[in-house]
């Protein structure tokens, strides 16, 4: 422990080490962290126990009246499995086709700066943007996908309005929209294995594909459950591109349980029932957060 | 480097290599990254060619489809017997009604607004809390340090109601404080902070204590510029988010001469039915502030987005 | 920045004061907001009465003329509209902007909406004296349209108009299958019971050389519900629905009401499995002489056939009921209005209201008794056709959760699918939509 400076005697809580610069300098953050996330966190467990409404109606405490209906909640069920459905059909192709690319760009084919711009920039559309963009592709009649698909000879799909295509249309957008941030994280991870390696794999005679599996991918395995991890808990927390491409729709097809808090707490007024089921939402993402720790840990070890 | 790190005092996540300092400036970088192709054969590089150009081509093609519809007439784009090329020509129609309604610059407006503040507000507030886990003493640092790094797993999604009520209890819904005010909470960013100022070294904070300077002055002068490159990752990556953020903005304003772009152009209609060409020139409009910055600064956004994007992990 | 002298520290200093300067205008921006609890940067100024609607197409074109119309009505008041999408985001933006007590000033509802909206506060009643004195009274409204405005004796909505769900027609082949009546309106009689009703389509069938009726209802979420209960009301049966339940119907009815429907669209005569926009291009490409449609759509139809006729639903069910619904204009919730403020939006609203002629163009009844009593709406045809449709409109059940693009009517509408187009039993999706409705009723009201 090198970093303290200013090193009172140990153990003695004074006041002038109750406001010692330290504090002070942690203040600032310490207060925002208090009121906008301490306070609501404490605040939406409380409303979870009362059938608070977004109206003029005086809330009351009705105790765990909100979880066990949540448990019975047939379609609080239904949009927590599309959530969990999403989060499968996403991470997949998010990883590999980001490692794919990363991996073909790190060939150090000419043009680098054009493979990152159209990888990686849709990134950086807002969401309300790639919605638009999405749906005039996913149009029927007019869009751009169902023309290709007529040029090829083959039917058009109602990409967005049949409740089997709907949800993997919304993961197709997604892939598009963010595959490019994995990618620059595996390409930065390229970048940094050490060219002494591939060097040493040359002068043993290793061959391009030799040295892709026995350097290339193992270097970049810590990585990959990393990018896995991360996307995972992104995927799960999906909510902006399927409220704006389906509203969960068609026929609640699509809707994912952040949706389903939206609806319930603001469109059906049910400010008390919706955060019971976001403390629900809290322990699934809790419990998939503690699942891959585990899993790192297993494999730090 | 290991040698000036601080122990690391509550691991909330297993330790992944950080490139802390990512190459810096990687001058060129597919120059020294011929690592796979070494010796590869001709045809195996042209090969990796032609799969890369289909890839980027499929994942061009929705923008270049949208540039193309925006410079339509509202008649060709919903003509879907001239679905590809016009039949009466481009046009700047689009981009002309959707500008003189006049809602959409003020959007871009909010958005800068609102994401410059969030930025500044959420660097500065981290930075200082940074500094304070990483280089001072007070009471009950340990388990405030442990309890932020807790708070990473709190998605914000599932705080949208208390926030909402919140607001609603501070009569603060439908202004810019509200929009601001939750979204500079970031516990990843000071955490990243915190671990970036444990990786300085610590002999120049000495040289300038020995000249009388007070914490301040150290973060101030001495700290922050030497970080400027992760402050600047940080700042970045804070500012993409802002600018992109939808669910709270969308919750947070109904009001739309408060709403951000996202929020904006997807919530407020136009009274003339869907018309698509208007659709696309706005969509190109609001794509485009971000895509020219990336343009011009794309080596320090894909640095801070290797730097920041995996969350201090 | 001419003026600035050139900076001449390091570099460091520089983007230091940049700093400096954006982290005081970061602050500032977020102080001003936040202490003058004003919102935007650019807020409308006090002649302004902002509104909110859900029209865009025809509709919203009309209300913008109406809205030019109005002008010489409300000197030096100017009406902002921001337009939202139609359904259940405007009505939750709605609600959250009225929670939040900086909604609009004025905001159009539907009718079958106010009881999600009265009840609950988000809106605040109409001061009938402010409106009286700008030319608008009570007597301006039919008793139908009218009660569904109150709410605990005060007025919350303020009726713009009524739109039904009608029958529309060619007027050649309903003319050929003998059909319509000596002065050219449809002939009620020969569509006055079940049987009739589907003989009905036969003959229209014949008479287009290919089908008789549309209906289009597939994945919709409001089509089948608008049928049914027009239809179910026919029947005299109850529909009460008290808060917490269980609803009180007549099953039976319900039943035979969804046979009917089932018949109607079996594919024989008349088209099966037509969505909302199928119905509405076979209808206009002549494939049949007639549709169940709402008479919003009057201006394409019209597109299609300029002498398309129209008639109120016919009574097939012995008791005269049309469905229908009702724009109005309601009072977002201000914890503190300005009473000047509020006048000048009673001002606009009554002078909308008398524009509402330009209204009655698009094929809705304009609910301002002054207008639909001229001439020139007299002249309007059809609409003059269908105009005492408004004298037995059936509105939604009264609960906080139906109403138009409501998740209710969805909900309804996916059973009634289930019934017309996969088979289910008309009294088993009698019972169906009865649970469905218990599960509506078990949740805790907001009010």
């Amino acid at each position: 422990m090198s970093s303290p400076h200013a090193s009172p005697r140990p153990g003695a809580l004074s006041v002038r080490r109750l406001f010692s610069p330290g504090l002070l300098f942690a203040l600032p953050f310490l207060v925002l962290f208090a009121v906008f996330l301490l306070w609501p966190l404490g605040q939406g467990l409380w409303m979870s126990l009362t059938d608070r409404a977004l109206s003029a109606h005086a809330p009351s405490f009705i105790g765990v009246g909100n979880f066990t209906e949540a448990f019975q909640d047939a379609e609080m069920w239904k949009a927590l499995w599309h959530t969990v459905l999403f989060t499968l059909i996403s991470t997949v192709p998010l990883v590999v086709v980001a490692l794919g690319m990363a991996l073909l760009v790190h060939t150090g084919l000419p043009g680098q700066w054009v493979w990152r711009l159209a990888f990686f920039a849709p990134y950086l559309l807002p969401v309300g943007v790639v919605s638009l963009l999405w749906i005039w592709l996913y149009q029927p009649d007019l869009g751009l996908y169902n023309h290709l698909l007529d040029k090829l000879g083959l039917d058009g799909v109602a990409w967005l309005s049949d409740e089997s295509v709907a949800l993997w249309a919304i993961a197709l957008t997604t892939l598009w929209w963010t595959v490019g941030f994995n990618f620059l994280l595996y390409l930065a991870a390229l970048q940094s294995i050490p060219d002494h390696l591939y060097e040493a794999a040359a002068i043993d005679g290793a061959g391009a594909w030799r040295r892709l599996f026995s350097i290339t991918l193992p270097s970049l395995s810590r990585i990959t459950v990393v990018i896995t991890v991360l996307q995972l808990l992104a995927s799960l927390k999906v909510f902006d591109q399927v409220y704006l491409l389906t509203k969960g729709g068609p026929n609640n097809s699509t809707r994912p349980v952040v949706e389903y808090i939206y609806d319930v707490g603001f469109t059906g007024y049910r400010l008390g029932y919706a955060s019971a089921i976001s403390y629900i939402f809290f322990a699934l993402v809790v419990l998939a957060s503690a699942a891959q720790f585990a899993v790192l840990r297993r494999r730090e070890k | 480097m290991t040698s000036t790190d601080a122990p690391a005092r509550s691991k909330p996540a297993p330790q992944v290599r950080r490139p802390v300092t990512p190459p810096r400036r990687p001058r060129r970088p597919e120059r020294s990254q011929t690592n796979l192709t070494l010796g590869a054969s001709r045809t195996a590089r042209v090969l990796a060619l032609v799969v890369l150009g289909v890839a980027a081509l499929v994942w061009l093609l929705p923008m270049a489809w949208a540039l193309l519809t925006a410079f339509k007439s509202e008649q060709d784009a919903s003509d879907p017997l001239h679905w590809l090329w016009p039949k009466h020509g481009f046009t700047l129609d689009g981009f002309s009604s959707v500008w003189e309604r006049g809602d959409l610059p003020l959007w871009m407006l909010n958005s800068l607004l609102i994401s410059a503040a969030v930025t500044v507000i959420t660097v500065l507030v981290s930075a200082m809390a940074g500094y304070a886990f990483s280089r001072t003493l007070f009471a009950g640092r340990r388990w405030l340090f442990t309890l932020t790094v807790a708070a990473v797993l709190v998605p914000p999604q599932i705080l949208i109601v208390p926030w909402f009520q919140q607001m609603l209890t501070l009569n603060l819904l439908d202004t810019y404080a509200a929009v601001i005010l939750p979204q500079t909470v970031a516990p990843v960013m000071v955490f990243i902070l915190k671990k970036h100022f444990d990786s300085l070294p610590k002999e120049l904070e000495e040289a300038a204590r020995i000249d009388g300077a007070g914490h301040w002055r150290i973060f101030w002068s001495v700290l922050l510029p030497l970080s400027r490159p992760m402050l600047a990752a940080v700042a970045i990556f804070v500012f993409i988010g802002a600018w992109n953020n939808f669910l709270w903005p969308f919750i947070s304003t109904s009001d739309p001469s408060l709403m951000t772009l996202p929020v904006g152009i997807t919530t407020v209609k136009d009274a003339y039915g869907i018309q698509y060409a208007q659709s696309m020139a706005s969509a190109v409009l609001a794509a485009l502030p971000l895509i020219v910055v990336f343009v011009f600064f794309q080596r320090h956004i894909v640095k801070s987005v290797a730097t920041t994007g995996l969350g201090g992990q | 920045m001419t003026g600035t002298p050139a900076p001449v520290g390091r570099p460091a200093l520089t983007r230091r004061r940049a700093l400096t300067a954006a982290l005081a205008a970061g602050t500032s921006v977020l102080g001003a907001g936040a202490l003058s609890g004003c919102g935007s940067a650019l807020a409308a100024d006090d002649s302004t009465v902002r509104l909110w609607d859900l029209f865009s197409g025809a509709d919203g074109g009309l209300l913008n003329d109406m809205v030019r119309k109005a002008r010489p009505d409300m000197p030096g008041t100017r009406i902002e509209r921001t337009v939202l999408e139609w359904g259940t985001p405007y009505y939750t933006k709605l609600a959250m902007s009225s929670a939040g007590g900086r909604g609009p000033d004025v905001a159009v509802l539907h009718m079958s909406r106010l009881a999600g909206y009265a009840p609950t506060g988000l809106v605040d009643p109409w001061d009938l004296d402010l409106l009286a004195e700008y030319g608008v009274r009570r007597e301006d409204f039919t008793d139908a349209v009218w009660s569904p405005t109150q709410y605990e004796g005060q007025t919350y909505a303020l009726p713009l108009d009524t739109h039904p769900f009608i029958v529309f027609f060619h007027p050649e082949p309903v003319k050929k299958a003998g059909l319509l009546t000596k002065d050219g309106t449809l002939d009620a009689d020969a569509f006055s019971s079940p049987d009739k009703f589907l003989a009905a389509g036969k003959e229209l069938a014949k008479a287009s050389g290919k089908q008789g009726i549309s209906f289009g209802y597939v994945t919709d979420t409001a089509q089948g519900w608008r049928l049914f209960y027009g239809l179910y009301k026919q029947t005299g049966g109850v529909f009460k629905v008290p808060p917490g339940g269980p609803a009180e119907v007549d099953v039976d009815r319900m039943a035979e009401v969804i046979a009917f429907m089932a018949k109607l669209v079996d594919g024989k005569v008349n088209p099966k499995r037509l969505d909302y926009a199928a119905g509405m291009a076979s209808f206009n490409n002549r494939q049949t002489a007639m549709i169940l449609s709402g008479e919003w759509e009057l201006g394409t139809f019209r597109g299609a056939d300029k002498n398309v006729g129209a008639a109120p639903f016919p009574t097939v069910f012995g008791t005269p009921a049309v469905y229908a619904d009702s724009h109005s204009f309601v009072l977002p919730h201000h914890p503190d209005p300005d009473a000047a403020h509020r006048r000048r939006t009673h001002r606009a609203v009554a002078a909308l209201l008398k524009a509402g002629q330009i209204w009655g163009t698009a094929g809705h009844i304009p609910a301002y008794g002054p207008v639909t009593r001229t001439k020139e709406y007299a002249a309007l045809l059809p609409q003059a056709h269908y105009k005492v449709a408004a004298d037995h409109v059936v509105l939604d059940p009264a609960a906080w959760f139906a109403g138009a693009g409501s998740d209710f009517q969805n909900a309804m509408s996916q059973v009634l699918q289930q019934a017309l187009l996969d088979g289910l039993a008309p009294d088993r999706a009698a019972r169906a939509m009865v649970r469905r409705l218990n599960t509506f009723l078990a949740k805790p009201s907001p009010a």
